[in-house]
């Protein structure tokens, strides 16, 4: 019983997930300001079916879910949230430390954190891989094809 | 016999040593990360767009389309060994071809994948050359509303024929929609769904949400699953020279899995899986060895590795032809197409035939590379499963980030890579099919185009989608693609 509430519970959250994201194209679309002479053709309409096709989908998912049926969100297996929100940790510190620090340090913190959520705890192994990965597609980009990457405390090493 | 002499001339463009380098790096690539699980052409395809930027577009396209036929090839390995499939077209591969490692007959069921590739990449590519002007004339017959409407029928196909249930092909299709509509509006300059944001003006990029479901949305999934992480790695045994018995019960699995696949890829039904999943129950059923179903019969790795291969040939007919990505990866090419400023279709045949007839006629030789290094070198090729998971995770990520920040040095677009991928890991979590949404996301602009295009022809009368009789067909088949199944379901609980 306490399982089949669970199951419903995603479902209804993916569904009105869905409605929200139409409410938020529609009332997006209602504040564009359209010249008349667009007004038959212009660009709200793709926009407004979207919103609407989003918004009955969602409503549908929502109701079977919390309805039961054929078409249940249901969860597979238990989820290990504690690596799931190490990814997004380091995900989130890269995006944040790339030009500080340059592409290099973010490079290695991002490959460190994936390496650690994915169950390894060999340190030494991982810090080495990453740091000649991330080393290796800096100079490989920069100097192979001309990306410009934030060079960060390495300038000048580099 | 036009197509002769042009693929005649398209061999002369594919034989300069040049091209005949990116046709190598393309399969090699290819076959690498077929290999690897985790990244397949559709991501590797989109994080090399921002690199070959200013790479001419022939040697650009040579390179990406032995990208797309090596990842069928190497894939299968990893399904034969692994158990787990290098890319969705083998799935089903993995289920005999992995009982047949088991029990030593690794070998066998490598060779009957590789050469069954080669047969189908071959014939298929050999069909695709026939076929694709057949369709370019018949592309010449569109207008807007026939362009628009096939299209919607484009649209309807993937998200029922993807992914658990209807409802969700529809909502991921419905997001990548969504997606697309971010951005400037190109007939009006009105900026749409830009929330006050400069940097969304430009829309979103393609690359950041191909490499935000399949790459991020990949690796939150996959850590999540503690279950998935662990997989053994079988050692190939046995001889790769089929012997006779093997070859005979393998030529007409790859025949009709060819048969299944290059019609299937041309259609727009998400490329690759459905007819590997329609091979093997067709195998089950016509097999004289039913009772080896299950316990690595070789028919079941032949049928679907051809059809696989086939498939690929055949979505590049729409693609070329129409301008009409039938799966993720094809969606990924159309998109390098817009990099370019090329326009598939009857202009880039007549306009840029150096270009298509070089890409075709490189897939024959693409084939014939792929065949080697698929069979002998394959010993090499199993060193990379022993990659550990938390290593080849890291590298993803790390390569992910690298690709969508050059796009435009902005870390803005990183923050839009988290948020797409926080999206793909619900999706994956949830069984929501990602095609739809990365076809949704390249087609949606240009449904739109069309549509407004259509209705400024007709000044506003919206009949021209059903008085024009092409694309009242084409509606038609796009409604009954809903309708159709629906019914069938009503029927069966009466």
């Amino acid at each position: 019983m306490n399982t089949k509430q669970t199951i419903a519970g995603a479902g209804l959250a993916i569904g009105l997930g869905l409605i929200a994201i139409a409410s938020v194209i529609g009332f997006d679309t209602m504040q564009m300001q359209v010249p008349p002479s667009y007004a038959r053709v212009g660009p709200q309409i793709f926009p407004y079916i979207i919103a609407i096709g989003l918004a009955a989908t969602g409503a549908h998912i929502a109701w079977k879910s919390y309805r039961g049926g054929d078409e249940v969100i249901d969860e597979v297996e238990p989820t290990d949230w504690k690596s799931v929100g190490i990814i997004v940790a380091g995900l989130i510190a890269h995006m944040n430390l790339l030009k500080p620090l340059g592409f290099v340090p973010a490079g290695v913190i991002l490959f460190l954190s994936v390496a650690f959520a994915f169950g390894s705890r060999r340190y030494g192994r991982d810090a080495i891989v990453g740091f000649l990965l991330v080393l290796l597609a800096y100079v490989g980009f920069t100097y192979g094809l001309g990306l410009q990457l934030p060079p960060g405390i390495l300038k000048g090493l580099l | 016999m036009d197509s002769f002499l042009a693929l005649m001339n398209g061999f002369a463009t594919a034989l300069t040593p040049i091209n005949l380098m990116w046709s190598l790096v393309g399969v090699t690539l290819g076959t690498l990360i077929g290999i690897l699980p985790g990244i397949g052409p559709a991501l590797t395809i989109a994080l090399l767009l921002p690199v070959t930027r200013n790479l001419d577009p022939t040697g650009a396209f040579i390179m990406f389309a032995g990208l797309y036929y090596g990842a069928m090839y190497g894939s299968s390995t990893t399904s034969i060994l692994l158990n787990t499939p290098g890319e969705s077209g083998s799935i089903m591969t993995a289920v005999e071809g992995n009982v047949m490692a088991k029990q030593g007959r690794g070998a066998a069921a490598l060779s009957t994948a590789a050469i069954g590739s080669f047969v189908a990449g071959t014939l298929g590519t050999l069909a695709l050359t026939f076929l694709a002007p057949i369709f370019v004339k018949l592309a010449l017959l569109f207008g807007p509303a026939e362009y628009f409407s096939l299209m919607i029928m484009a649209f309807t196909t993937v998200s029922a024929l993807l992914g658990a249930s209807i409802s969700r092909g529809v909502a991921a299709l419905l997001l990548g929609l969504a997606f697309g509509l971010v951005g400037t509006d190109i007939l009006t300059g009105q900026p749409r769904l830009v929330f006050g944001y400069p940097s969304l003006l430009r829309g979103i990029d393609i690359v950041v949400v191909a490499v935000g479901l399949f790459a991020v949305g990949e690796a939150l999934f996959m850590a999540s699953q503690s279950s998935l992480r662990t997989a053994e790695i079988l050692p190939i045994k046995g001889s790769l020279f089929m012997t006779r018995e093997e070859w005979r019960r393998s030529w007409k699995p790859w025949l009709r899995g060819t048969a299944l696949g290059f019609p299937f890829g041309a259609l727009p039904a998400g490329g690759t899986e459905i007819p590997t999943f329609l091979s093997y129950f067709l195998e089950k059923k016509l097999t004289k060895h039913p009772e080896e179903f299950g316990r690595g019969a070789i028919e079941g790795v032949a049928g679907p590795e051809a059809a696989n291969n086939a498939a690929v040939a055949g979505v590049l007919v729409p693609l070329l032809a129409l301008g009409l990505p039938t799966s993720a990866t094809a969606a990924i090419l159309l998109a390098a197409f817009e990099q370019y400023n090329l326009q598939p279709g009857p202009l880039l045949f007549s306009g840029s035939s150096t270009l298509v007839w070089g890409l075709i006629a490189s897939l024959y030789i693409g084939n014939v590379m792929l065949l080697v290094l698929n069979l002998p070198l394959v010993g090499l090729w199993v060193r990379l499963l022993s990659i550990p998971q938390p290593l080849l995770y890291g590298g993803i990520l790390v390569f992910s980030t690298l690709g969508v920040y050059s796009l435009s040095n902005s870390t803005f677009d990183l923050l839009l890579l988290f948020i797409v991928g926080i999206i793909g890991f619900l999706m994956r979590r949830h069984e929501f099919p990602v095609a739809p949404c990365i076809i949704g996301l390249i087609l949606g602009p240009l449904a739109e185009a069309q549509f407004r295009r259509a209705l400024s022809i007709s000044q506003g009368d919206p009949s021209v989608f059903v008085t024009h009789p092409l694309s009242a067909v084409l509606l038609a088949l796009a409604a009954a693609v809903i309708i159709v199944p629906i019914i069938l379901r009503r029927v069966k609980h009466v």
